[in-house]
């Protein structure tokens, strides 16, 4: 758990700048304003009541990835983004009321469609396995049917902002309904394995689930393939990390009783997570239970067994054969996954134990690709620069395969190499299935 | 919360003018942006912002040169800036103005190793800089405890130094020239337009002149430092000292010993303390009253020889040392030194470290005597205080650790600031080794100069005569 809260964070900073460096936004524009320094003084502002709650604020403030590299610079963890959040939801309590109606300090307010459309999203669909797996359906469905073919032939993508049109085209293909059965509660170490590498859970998430359910697959997989026993609870439920960030607090915390359940009835030494978004999530449980001991008990204990996959997999696992065909491979992190559970170099050592590849580093892989969260459909103009810079990066190590280890990042990148119009030179994947693939790949030359 | 002292000449005619020079985007005239632009890393300015009227974002001496043009035709106050990650409030408005924001003016212009020096931008950083020199084997050695934030600029403008100053000097040494933008908003390139040289006493060294002055007589655009060859290794002994005195004893006896490390540095008992919150897992001694520090650098061979030497000489004072040559163990004990400057805030639960008095210097012989009076002055004033710093330099930097929402510690750590400068010049030394002196340090600077003090405010006069460059800095008229 934190040490401070954000209230207390909030008055720590010195503003010694140790976080310039490593903030993507500072990075593009160079307004302090568009900095961890600038965005805790105005955050603190708004909080401590010392400036009025208007438009600009709020414009100021939705500039943040929220990616936490920031957090990770600063001597004294200094939390940025719950500093931003807490403050981003004080300017939507303001919103709500009529207070802040006069042109001096109004706030634009949110179409009451699009609150509805994401708050029946929050509560309704992400936070129900069986409803989400109804929209994967219908994805599919869309997918499928030739109706993607049709709207995208009459045009009627044209009508929704750019953002929106281009990631409906790198929309990954879903799974039909039947290839979707839920996986299996357990799944042992492979065959070959005399001896466990521990007994582990697999967190497979909501849209991860839905989206990229072969990852999930193959991180199932992966893991046994490596010598873990792997369960996957039916119960767990979403990890709750987007209702955190939309100040949902109450679901946010029934989500995560209900996970922390969920985990305890699996009796494992460690929960596995393959989305750097959800692992970080999941590991600041504790910071929704300060103030119930009861509950803070349980959830440190959970927050305490998660790892993500890569790095279970280098520090406990055994990687079998593997092999590669000669690819230039770079890995752009997940913040998440570098700054949160401080995972940093993992999956690159993972990858490096590959033969026949060229591992390449990404020049300022410490920057976030953009994707953060809706960031990209929120902020299109800063997204894009954003990201623009994060593809001349890679197009400078000349690779032909692209790797991720987070959803959210997978999609920012596949929408990089589409923009570029450079599909056919540059693979996007998920380091499970590159690994998972390599593997298999070796298990073919062996037999 | 912020305090505005508005010039009447900048209104929107002038803001236009300024979107012209800049474009719209890079003109910032908003209220919550101009709240960011009204700090720097001082305690005085987290206590009284000063917003400046307008900022902008340079990106090329010529936006820079017409900025000032305009500024010094309407009589506008411009503040340059770097990171603003000094200490002293030399880098915010002292009444409204234009804010010059000079970060993003960060590109390497050239490395010409075989003439061992590189044109640079202001607002490169001093660690990306060195990133970007070491495939040639090179660096530029000044070395703040914000190298990986501060701009060059910056540094050049503080004639900043750090932990390496003790065997490679400041910033001072290694600049060659460089491309000022004046007060009338000319430019010109002082060391010689076109020269490469390494060496030059060709006409006043107006470079040296520029060097230190605080962005007081004009605006850094361009500079030519002076590189050196990267050490081939280093080595690292720590040692402990049951009393103050037998640290400064040791120090004196390596100096005397003809060794010559390359850092020496101290840590009071509460900043071991401190460090060991952080990470325990450094285990410093606690229970004595100082750690020193020394690091060593060379070939290989060389290293191994002066830490042997090094160790013998310490031992007969320390109560425990520690060594290494070993890269990653050397990292490990370097570490301890560098975390102090944030470790000294967990003194105090929920507890701020404050900058002031945090840079103070005095002869070598006097530290163990100044180290005892700060403590002195610290406890007189109930404040929790971690004294740590260049010790080869007589360089202090003293951290006193408050809660900001304390009212009577807020106005005790001022009066404690105060008593820390006092002390300083008492011993023979300055208020201010590396950090500059800015709007903090202005009040000690009559004392400390006496007449000389009207000798900078004359040259000041002639190069700025209507006063528009950081005016109200370095106890120059605001």
């Amino acid at each position: 758990m934190k040490t401070l809260t954000p209230e207390e964070s909030m008055h720590t900073c010195v503003r010694c700048g140790a976080c310039r460096g490593v903030c993507p936004t500072l990075n593009i524009t160079g307004r302090e304003a568009d900095g961890p320094r600038g965005r805790v003084l105005m955050a603190r502002s708004v909080i401590d009541g010392e400036i009025p709650v208007n438009q600009e604020i709020k414009d100021q403030l939705d500039r943040c990835l929220l990616c936490s590299a920031c957090v990770d610079a600063c001597p004294i963890d200094v939390q940025v983004p719950d500093i931003v959040m807490l403050a981003k939801e004080q300017i939507a309590a303001a919103a709500e009321t009529t207070v802040f109606q006069n042109s001096e300090s109004s706030i634009e307010q949110p179409g009451r469609l699009a609150s509805t459309v994401k708050n029946f999203f929050f509560d309704k669909v992400l936070a129900d396995q069986k409803r989400l797996n109804q929209v994967g359906n219908l994805l599919w469905m869309y997918q499928k049917s030739g109706l993607q073919t049709l709207t995208r032939n009459i045009g009627i993508m044209k009508f929704f902002p750019e953002q929106l049109r281009e990631m409906e085209k790198i929309t990954p293909a879903v799974l039909s309904p039947s290839e979707r059965k839920p996986h299996p509660e357990y799944t042992p170490r492979a065959n070959e394995r005399k001896e466990s590498r521990g007994r582990v859970a697999f967190f497979q998430g909501c849209i991860m689930d839905v989206m990229f359910r072969e990852t999930n697959k193959n991180s199932i997989k992966l893991l046994s393939k490596t010598g873990f026993d792997v369960v996957t609870p039916k119960s767990q439920m979403c990890c709750g990390a987007l209702h955190h960030h939309s100040g949902k607090k109450d679901k946010t915390i029934e989500l995560a009783k209900a996970n922390i359940e969920a985990f305890e009835k699996a009796e494992v030494d460690y929960i596995i997570t393959n989305a750097g978004g959800c692992g970080a999530a999941l590991a600041e449980y504790s910071d929704f239970f300060r103030d119930d001991p009861v509950w803070l008990e349980r959830a440190k204990a959970f927050s305490k067994k998660i790892r993500d996959i890569s790095e279970i997999i280098h520090e406990k696992g055994d990687l079998p054969k593997t092999m590669g065909h000669g690819e230039r491979v770079t890995y752009q992190p997940s913040c998440h996954l570098q700054y949160v559970m401080k995972v940093k170099d993992a999956p690159a050592r993972l990858v490096k134990r590959v033969p026949e590849v060229e591992y390449v580093e990404l020049p300022e892989k410490k920057y976030c690709c953009g994707s953060a969260g809706i960031y990209n459909l929120l902020q299109p103009d800063l997204a894009n620069d954003i990201l623009d810079k994060k593809m001349e990066n890679v197009k400078k190590t000349g690779s032909g395969v692209l790797l991720t280890a987070n959803p959210g990042c997978f999609l920012q990148m596949k929408l990089g190499v589409h923009r570029e119009g450079m599909e056919d030179v540059i693979e996007t994947k998920h380091v499970v299935d590159y690994l998972v693939e390599s593997i298999e790949r070796a298990e073919v030359k062996a037999h | 919360m912020n305090e505005t002292i508005a010039p009447a000449q900048l209104d929107d005619k002038v803001i236009s003018r300024l979107k012209e020079i800049f474009g719209d985007d890079r003109v910032l005239t908003n209220n919550t942006d101009l709240m960011t632009y009204s700090y720097d890393a001082s305690f005085e300015t987290q206590l009284h912002p000063k917003k400046p009227q307008v900022a902008a974002i340079a990106l090329s001496t010529n936006e820079v040169s017409e900025c000032v043009k305009l500024a010094n035709e309407y009589k506008i106050p411009v503040y340059p800036r770097g990171a603003a990650t000094g200490q002293t409030g030399g880098a915010v408005s002292t009444k409204g103005g234009i804010m010059l924001d000079l970060s993003k003016m960060n590109r390497i212009l050239e490395i010409d190793h075989r003439n061992m020096q590189a044109m640079i931008e202001p607002g490169v950083v001093q660690n990306d800089l060195n990133e970007a020199l070491k495939p040639f084997g090179l660096r530029f050695p000044p070395d703040p405890g914000s190298a990986n934030m501060c701009t060059i600029g910056g540094m050049v403008s503080n004639n900043s130094s750090g932990l390496r100053a003790v065997k490679y000097g400041v910033t001072r040494h290694y600049v060659l020239g460089m491309e000022v933008v004046l007060p009338t908003g000319e430019v010109i390139v002082t060391g010689g337009a076109n020269s490469k040289a390494l060496k030059s006493v060709s006409g006043y060294d107006l470079a040296h002149l520029m060097i230190g002055s605080e962005g007081t007589l004009g605006i850094v655009t361009r500079l030519r430092l002076k590189l050196l060859p990267l050490p081939v290794s280093r080595g690292i002994v720590l040692c402990s000292f049951a009393r103050l005195e037998d640290a400064g004893e040791a120090v004196n006896a390596v100096f005397s010993s003809g060794l010559q490390p390359s850092a020496i540095e101290i840590m009071d008992f509460n900043c071991t303390k401190a460090v060991n919150k952080m990470k325990p897992e450094l285990n410093l001694p606690e229970d004595n009253e100082a750690v020193l520090v020394f690091e060593v650098d060379g070939a290989n061979e060389e290293v191994t020889s002066q830490v042997n030497r090094l160790k013998k000489v310490v031992e007969k004072y320390a109560t425990y040392v520690k060594f290494s040559d070993e890269p990653e163990e050397c990292e490990k004990l370097w570490q301890a030194r560098k975390l102090v400057g944030a470790a000294v805030g967990l003194l105090k639960p929920g507890g701020f470290r404050v900058y002031g008095g945090e840079d103070i210097c005095v002869p070598i012989s006097r530290l163990p005597e100044t180290l005892r009076e700060i403590h002195n002055i610290a406890e007189k004033y109930g404040i929790i205080c971690g004294i740590y710093g260049h010790v080869g330099d007589g360089n202090l930097h003293t951290g006193p650790v408050v809660n900001s929402n304390n009212k009577i510690e807020m106005e005790n750590v001022q009066k404690m600031i105060d008593d820390i400068h006092e002390l300083a010049i008492k011993m023979e030394g300055t208020t201010t080794a590396e950090h500059g002196v800015g709007i903090v340090r202005a009040k000690y600077m009559d004392v400390e100069h006496g007449p000389a003090m009207e000798v900078m405010r004359a040259i000041k006069k002639t190069i700025d005569p209507n006063n528009i460059l950081n005016p109200g800095k370095m106890a120059l008229p605001n």
